[in-house]
């Protein structure tokens, strides 16, 4: 094990030099990007590229599904590539603590970028990733499929957001699944990232003592209760489709009017009305329990830096680059993922004066509550997403949670020293 | 004119090379690799029986042991006595068996990956077209790979889909071997077809038997990508093969040394059934 480890090493650093010799004149900045569309990362690798003659930026792209696993075949070998890879932000100190990213302090201007995305990226006291991308979610609706039900849709108004009793009434009167017809559909609905608020909503907190515990805090009565709630949606209700999670379809449910309501995240914004045309929907506020206290999810893809890599200079160029006002604007434009930079939204005042925003900026400063902060956030979201999805299709939600709180307290175990 | 003695190794060396890199090395680095565990910034530090230590009091481990021991207690039979079967239906030359041999073997030409894909968009509780055909005929909507009771089923079912073609070609080059007379022979002293496959033709297919029993077991042990693209280890731990326990242990749960502990085990299980297998269907003249 550890002999295949070093001689691969020596492998890959004898053709790193190799390759050092051989192109002097030009630096290869190597990076995994999250698999967006290609056309949505080409435009900005080629603008890093003609600001930086003399770095030749190659990348490649891996779906989502796979990224955090494939990330740790690549990160894990411990050779200088990737140089620069998408890290998604819970897995900061993840990454930090097994010495697969390196500190940025020195890379970032701190003042410029929005708090939470600031907090996400920090593992004690020091910055481990740039904030690129955060996120928000709003409950879309399809306005034709409400109309033929005479059901009044939700308002665009965060005073007048709805709660869940609300969701499960409209959904009643929009859903028919004999005919396969649905109410609401989740985005990512195995997700812990878009399924915590079910529980945060009712004050509970997943992971205790530094992010290092969850039983009595996954179990606890908050997760069991909003959790239990989430299984009705499926089982009792009937106004979403089980075992639906894989997060490719769930927008074109919604797109094809197959659910009348989708809680999705802002880049749908602008692939909805791209590729369904006579799609007609509005937006509103994320709903929440009466009981409870209105959570959002948020956090989003940053960029990390292998603390390996052989061109510590070009990478960094590369961090600022793609952290720059002109930068994060036309990202914006891409791809409209909640900005990070403060500035972001002060130059593209059209865009963010409309409903959809108006209620975004509302809940990344008032509503949104992280993921965990947790070297363990792979193993907990990992187990808790098999749970999420087993919950779908029926079982005792406390057994369940207590017997996954379990599995990812033996995990936890050894990041406590 | 004699050859010199190492003329024969020579022809050997890239089939022994292989065996070597592909085979001695990996199971030499998990037996090893078992004993040893990585630290969270990758160093590596010796744990004795530590890993083994851990399985034993390792609740999802055990789970692992019995759905991996459930599942190739269906497989491995249903695929080599299909495979059998379905040998003994296209073995005779006929109108149609090219059609038919060809048929069954076509879905060992999708990978193992696609296969999963596929079936996985088929059987799809909300909008795969299996779940509409069930609806047509009034069946009431299964959940196959979601459902706890039906996704190891499933999971069976498909990798059955796609063996079985495959495995029967041995059983008919099998079939090709026995010699006409015996049957003939049997004929004329009176025997019917059942006799004649229960006296002359299981016997002399043993060999062909062995093979494919301990080759598809081995492949069924081995299984992971089903797992790994549809249900996760899923629904509450009832497809978590210890394959795919193995790389989860790896890559989510970041620890290898346990992850190789584990391939050992699979190992050390693949060899003794084998070991049984080879009993089951010893003859005289084969080991």
């Amino acid at each position: 094990m550890s002999i295949t480890r070093r001689g691969f090493a020596a492998v890959a650093g004898a053709a790193a030099l190799l390759r050092t010799t051989a192109a002097r004149a030009e630096t290869v900045l190597k990076q995994i990007w999250i698999g967006w569309p290609d056309e949505q990362i080409r435009p900005m690798v080629e603008a890093f590229e003609k600001s930086a003659p003399d770095i030749k930026a190659p990348y490649e792209r891996i779906p989502f599904a796979e990224l955090s696993h494939a990330l740790e075949v690549r990160l894990g070998a411990r050779t200088p590539e990737p140089d620069i890879y998408s890290c998604d932000s819970p897995l900061t100190a993840s990454y930090a603590i097994r010495n697969q990213a390196m500190a940025l302090d020195d890379v970032l201007d701190r003042t410029r970028f929005a708090r939470a995305a600031l907090d996400a990226a920090t593992y004690k006291g020091k910055l481990y990733s740039a904030p690129f991308a955060t996120s928000s979610q709003l409950l879309f609706y399809n306005r034709a499929l409400f109309r033929q039900a005479g059901v009044e849709p939700p308002a665009a108004d965060v005073s007048k957001r709805w709660t869940w009793d609300q969701v499960v009434q409209a959904g009643r009167k929009l859903a028919d699944p004999a005919k396969n017809q649905w109410g609401l559909i989740l985005e990512q609905a195995e997700r812990p990232y878009q399924l915590l608020p079910f529980g945060q909503s009712l004050g509970g907190v997943a992971l205790g003592e530094d992010g290092l515990k969850a039983g009595g805090y996954l179990d606890g009565p908050a997760f069991v209760e909003g959790f239990s709630f989430l299984q009705r949606l499926y089982t009792d209700f009937k106004i979403a489709p089980p075992g639906v999670v894989d997060n490719n379809i769930t927008p074109d449910l919604f797109g094809t009017g197959r659910t009348a309501m989708f809680i999705g995240g802002t880049w749908n914004l602008d692939t909805f009305p791209a590729k369904y045309k006579d799609l007609d929907f509005g937006v509103a506020p994320h709903p929440y329990f009466a009981q409870g206290k209105p959570v959002t999810p948020t956090g989003s893809w940053h960029f990390a830096v292998n603390p390996r890599t052989q061109n510590r200079d070009a990478a960094a160029r590369f961090i600022r680059f793609m952290t720059s006002d002109d930068l994060q604007v036309m990202w914006f434009g891409l791809r409209p993922y909640v900005p990070v930079l403060l500035s972001t939204w002060d130059r593209l005042p059209q865009v963010f004066d409309t409903p959809a925003w108006r209620i975004v900026r509302y809940e990344v400063s008032n509503t949104a509550v992280p993921r965990p902060a947790t070297p363990g956030f792979l193993e907990f979201e990992d187990l808790l997403r098999q749970t999420l999805r087993d919950l779908q299709s029926g079982g005792d939600v406390k057994q369940m949670l207590t017997q996954t709180a379990q599995k990812i307290d033996r995990e936890l175990q050894k990041y406590k020293s | 004119m004699r050859a010199p003695a190492w003329v024969p190794f020579a022809f050997l060396a890239p089939a022994l090379a292989g065996l070597l890199i592909f085979r001695a090395t990996p199971i030499g680095i998990s037996l090893i690799g078992g004993l040893f565990g990585t630290s969270l910034t990758g160093e590596t530090v010796f744990r004795g029986f530590g890993n083994y230590a851990a399985l034993v009091q390792d609740g999802e481990f055990w789970n692992s042991v019995r759905v991996t021991l459930l599942f190739n207690l269906v497989i491995n039979p249903l695929q080599v006595a299909a495979a059998f079967g379905l040998a003994m239906l296209t073995a005779k030359p006929g109108r149609f068996v090219g059609l038919f041999r060809t048929a069954y073997f076509v879905p060992i030409t999708v990978s193992i990956a696609l296969t999963s894909v596929l079936w996985n968009i088929l059987l799809d509780p909300g909008m795969g077209p299996v779940q509409a055909l069930l609806r047509a005929l009034d069946i009431p909507a299964q959940p196959f790979f979601r459902g706890q009771g039906q996704a190891l089923g499933t999971i069976i079912a498909i990798a059955s889909w796609r063996g079985i073609g495959y495995w029967m070609f041995f059983m008919l080059a099998g079939l090709a071997t026995i010699p006409r007379e015996s049957y003939e022979a049997a004929a004329l002293d009176g025997a019917g077809p059942w006799q004649r496959t229960r006296y002359i033709t299981l016997p002399l297919m043993r060999r062909t038997f062995a093979f494919v029993l301990i080759a598809d077991t081995a492949a069924n042990f081995l299984l992971f990508a089903p797992v790994y693209i549809i249900t996760n280890g899923g629904p509450n731990g009832a497809t978590s093969l210890l394959m795919f326990a193995a790389y989860k242990t790896a890559f989510t749960y970041l620890d290898q040394g346990r992850s190789l502990a584990i391939s050992t085990v699979i190992l050390v299980i693949i060899a003794l059934v084998a070991l049984v297998e080879f009993r089951f269907v010893r003859t005289e003249d084969a080991p």
